[in-house]
């Protein structure tokens, strides 16, 4: 299984959804569990196609396709993780806010997200700042992560997380990021978390949580 | 032109130029007509001289006369792609070349693989799906650009617009004097960095 695990990894990382596909398919077959697939196959695959990225080895659309065949083969894994009874104990609203319709990496932490067993509400790219809050408020959600990948989208952002601390889930966990986000710009918008790729988001969510990883 | 979509290889790219300009002793002052560019500026540090910069978002805003014009552009429609004549000229804007210059620069590294250079335009093209409005932006008459960009937003199914130039902060940034409001200036031994306010840009001293 560890070599059909590595086959899965490279298969996403090279962006082979058919592939990648029918790998976990056989690892569900040989009765590994979904999880373990997750996080041994599919998220490997991820964190190294972004790696690449952001030494400029690889381009956007080489990181569209890897995300695609993780999605893919999340969706064949999915109902077998509810079946399993993997319940998501946290449940997180992602989008990217107003104006901005950067999505790919707002799309990447969110699925790493899924991987590390978030329920995850996606109201997608250039959403009201107002959308937010009532989002997690009707999905009983424990945490909001907010995208921007604009300079001039940056405003936006404090006005969504005034937005959020002006309404009555004021007391939720906002997390940010995007390629010009800093943790200097989340203290000074009063979020509460910030990190630079998707790999360290699932780091970040957990400890906003409150579980250790 | 790689650079614009690769803000770290920017810097590098500026930073070395900028060194080699102040090699040359009588170079007292270097202008650069560049904005923030992604985060691509912040961190370049100006040795000898001093630098000075537009305080803007990237060349859009320097195109329509002020960070502000070009934020009233993407509140108003955030579909909004902006087309320019130099940005034109790579024939690699969305449009009717595009997949021919996508295909050039995906076949060399998959040799053996054609189903995925296929992937990877498709791809491509998903990125821009949420877009609807081609821009054209321009402080010259370059007409062979502006239909070009008409033919674009005809390939692409999307509206076309063009947007007036306005060369006052090209202008001013050449001429001087510079102030506060629009420019920054940096001095010798400082670097750009990031003023996350309206004011976009500042100076520090590390
Ligand atoms: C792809 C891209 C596009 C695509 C977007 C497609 C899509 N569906 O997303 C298209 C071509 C449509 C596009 C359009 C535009 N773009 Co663009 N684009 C890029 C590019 C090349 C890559 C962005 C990307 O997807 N990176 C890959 C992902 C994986 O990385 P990421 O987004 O940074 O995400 C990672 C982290 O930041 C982090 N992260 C992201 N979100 C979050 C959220 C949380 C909560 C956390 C914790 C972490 C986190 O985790 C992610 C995974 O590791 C960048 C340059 C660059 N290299 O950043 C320019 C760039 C962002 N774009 C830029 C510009 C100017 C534009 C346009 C205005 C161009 C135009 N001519 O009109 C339009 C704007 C449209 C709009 N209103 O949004 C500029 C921004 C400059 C500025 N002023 O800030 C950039 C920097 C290019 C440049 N140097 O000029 N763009």
């Amino acid at each position: 299984m560890k070599t059909i695990l590595a086959s899965l990894a490279v298969a996403v990382e090279t962006g082979k959804r058919n592939d990648a596909k029918n790998l976990t398919q056989s690892l569900v077959d040989k009765g590994m569990a979904p999880l373990d697939i997750v996080e041994q196959g599919l998220v490997p695959g991820m964190s190294a196609i972004g790696n690449k990225f952001k030494k400029n080895e690889v381009f956007v659309p080489e990181m569209l396709i890897a995300a695609r065949a993780m999605k893919e083969c999340m969706i064949l894994l999915e109902p077998l993780l509810a079946k399993a009874g993997i319940k998501p104990k946290h449940t997180v609203v992602i989008g990217t806010v107003q104006g901005d319709l950067h999505d790919i990496g707002k799309n990447l932490v969110s699925m790493m997200l899924k991987g590390a067993n978030f329920g995850v509400i996606d109201l997608g790219a250039n959403v009201d700042p107002s959308k937010f809050a009532a989002a997690a408020k009707e999905h009983g959600a424990s945490l909001i992560a907010l995208s921007a990948l604009l300079t001039t989208t940056m405003p936006a952002m404090k006005t969504t997380v005034d937005a959020i601390r002006a309404s009555d889930m004021a007391k939720l966990k906002i997390m940010i990021g995007g390629a010009p986000i800093s943790q200097e710009y989340a203290d000074q918008i009063g979020a509460d978390g910030y990190s630079a790729d998707a790999a360290s988001a699932v780091d970040l969510a957990l400890s906003l949580v409150g579980e250790t990883h | 032109m790689g650079l614009h979509d690769h803000p770290d290889k920017l810097r590098a790219a500026i930073q070395s130029a900028l060194d080699t300009l102040e090699e040359e002793r009588a170079t007292e002052t270097i202008l650069l007509a560049y904005g923030l560019c992604g985060n691509g500026l912040i961190g370049v540090r100006a040795g000898r001289c001093q630098l000075v910069l537009p305080r803007a978002h990237d060349c859009i805003s320097v195109f329509l006369g002020s960070p502000a014009s070009h934020e009233a552009v993407l509140k108003a429609d955030p579909g909004t792609y902006f087309y320019s004549p130099g940005w034109i000229r790579g024939r690699r804007v969305p449009g009717p070349d595009r997949e021919a210059y996508l295909r050039a620069c995906y076949a060399p590294r998959y040799p053996d693989d054609p189903e995925v250079v296929d992937d990877l335009i498709e791809a491509d093209r998903e990125i821009f799906a949420q877009h609807g409005c081609a821009a054209y932006v321009d402080l010259t008459n370059d007409s062979a650009a502006e239909s070009y960009c008409q033919d674009c937003a005809r390939h692409l199914g999307w509206k076309y617009r063009r947007l007036p130039g306005d060369p006052t902060l090209l202008r001013d940034l050449l001429t001087g004097p510079w102030d506060a409001a629009r420019f920054l200036v940096v001095p010798p031994g400082h670097a750009v960095a990031q003023s996350p306010g309206g004011a976009l840009l500042a100076a520090s001293a590390t």
